[in-house]
């Protein structure tokens, strides 16, 4: 799957977790500060990504995470390991 | 003689309460199972047998040898971790034969020709072993082999510690316009411990011991039979029915009812618990509540081992691990187990088995902010109260967290499937 179609998905994920117009999603958007992600959403949001993309994530290492752009490379390299 | 004293296979069925505990180091009535046996095996050389991944941990709580096998070279009194000896006083055997209750090992003097013929290096071998092959009596006593038995027996341990202790009076401060309903003999106020106006001890049912340093904050109601342990708080208008036994530094509030506390745990604010065993650093948010008894009145079963199993008591209500927390109004299905530091939050009608460490987040279960995290919050709450975070109890944690990784990945998997 390449990095756009991975954008893309991160971007509706987010958006049906957060409550989120997708068109206000950048690479650049902050889970927490800039899209307003409460702890317990985080943990949702790395719920919904596994199950988009069918893969397992290290609790810790997920959570680490804090951008969408960082989140598209953080799954891709899941993706690519797999 | 050396006296062993033993953790069986036992402790599985005792979970979510042993994992990183001994079975002999479950509460019930004023103390330990520990300082129960303690208190009536003779004297001799003590030493403890445990599972392997606790040893280290045991090694450091207790002074004593752990899974020593030169004990297995002399004779022995080997005596059952999960005994809860009443009042029938000091064991007194000189020959060689097994007490059991039902079927199970309660203490037993082996001499040491019998003991290395059957001591191979497997506990639970030589344990079998001397009991098919020493002359057995049977004996009608208490063996702790379910969460639900310490419920069942902590009313009648509370009475038979009273008088183990053996103390009554007011040594504290008692307020003058606080109350005592029924026998002022069967009333025991240690030293320090602060009694303010308002509060009423009612021992018609039982007696009450409240111990150093444990402050009761007006209004509160106070049935026997009950143990307030050192340094815990009992918070404005409680109401503690009778039945209760509370550990050291716990801050008790709203209305709990026949049920255990671990020292350390904390419930603070207004909600009900019942017939429940709630483990050390336990915290429950305010109005958390179980229930003890179903709709339809018939027994209640609990989730041991993976599988529901009948309880045969119709008043159950949760046995939740030590270092678990619940959210604000969370609201506990009758027999619920709640694993090893677990966080649960509330939401409709909640499952009746937490595997430990689960998160529970709006009605789903869900990897949490991992294990690491957990850990370091449990070093905060700990520090908060001034007890040293041990290396031991880490390992022992971590352990825990292996052998509970398969159930916790099948209920998130389960949970998903179940909210597409």
């Amino acid at each position: 799957m390449d990095y756009k179609e991975i954008e893309k998905r991160v971007k509706k994920v987010t958006s049906e977790v957060l409550g989120i117009d997708d068109e206000k999603i950048t690479p650049e958007s902050r889970f927490v500060e800039d899209l307003g992600a409460e702890s317990v959403q985080s943990l949702e949001l790395v719920a919904a990504f596994e199950d988009e993309f069918d893969i397992e994530m290290e609790e810790d290492a997920a959570l680490q995470v804090k951008t969408v752009g960082k989140a598209v490379e953080f799954i891709q390299r899941h993706l690519e390991g797999k | 003689m050396k006296i062993l004293i033993y953790e069986d296979t036992g402790w599985r069925d005792l979970l979510p309460l042993t994992f990183i505990k001994c079975v002999f180091e479950i509460r019930c009535g004023y103390d330990s199972v520990l300082d129960k046996i303690r208190a009536v095996i003779p004297d001799g050389e003590i030493g403890l047998w445990v599972r392997d991944y606790i040893k280290p941990l045991m090694a450091k709580r207790y002074n004593l040898p752990v899974n020593d096998t030169s004990f297995f070279g002399d004779d022995l009194l080997v005596v059952n971790g999960r005994w809860l000896p009443s009042s029938e006083g000091r064991i007194v055997i000189s020959e060689e034969k097994i007490v059991s209750y039902k079927g199970e090992i309660i203490y037993g003097l082996v001499r040491k020709e019998t003991v290395q013929k059957f001591w191979n290096g497997d506990i639970d071998k030589f344990l079998s072993g001397i009991k098919e092959n020493v002359r057995t009596e049977e004996k009608e006593t208490r063996c702790i082999r379910y969460p639900w038995d310490l419920i069942v027996y902590n009313p009648s341990v509370l009475k038979d510690d009273f008088i183990r202790y053996g103390r009554k009076g007011i040594k504290g401060e008692f307020h003058s316009i606080a109350a005592i309903v029924g026998d002022s003999e069967k009333l025991y106020i240690e030293e320090g411990a602060k009694i303010h106006p308002f509060v009423v001890i009612d021992t018609t049912h039982g007696p009450v011991y409240i111990d150093r340093g444990a402050e009761i904050f007006p209004s509160a109601r106070i049935e026997g039979p009950c143990y307030i342990g050192k340094d815990t708080q009992i918070m404005p208008g409680a109401n503690i029915r009778e039945g209760n036994s509370f550990g050291d530094v716990c801050r008790i509030g709203g209305e709990v009812e026949e049920s255990i506390f671990y020292s350390y745990a904390n419930k603070y604010h207004d909600g009900f618990i019942g017939h429940s065993y709630i483990g050390e650093f336990v915290n429950l948010g305010a109005l958390t509540t179980n229930s003890d008894l179903k709709n339809d009145y018939s027994n209640v079963s609990v989730y041991l081992n993976g599988k529901p199993q009948d309880t045969g008591s119709l008043k159950v209500g949760s046995f939740i691990g030590d270092h678990t927390k619940t959210s604000i109004g969370t609201l506990f299905n009758t027999g619920t187990i709640a694993g090893l530091m677990c966080n649960i939050t509330a939401g409709g009608i909640l499952p009746k088995y937490f595997p430990s460490f689960a998160w529970y987040v709006n009605n789903k279960f869900m990897k949490g902010y991992g294990l690491d995290m957990m850990i370091n919050t449990a070093k905060t709450v700990m520090g908060r109260r001034k007890r040293q975070w041990l290396d031991e109890e880490e390992y022992a944690i971590r352990v825990a967290y292996e052998m509970t990784e398969e159930e916790r990945k099948e209920a998130i998997k389960k949970s998903r499937k179940t909210s597409k």
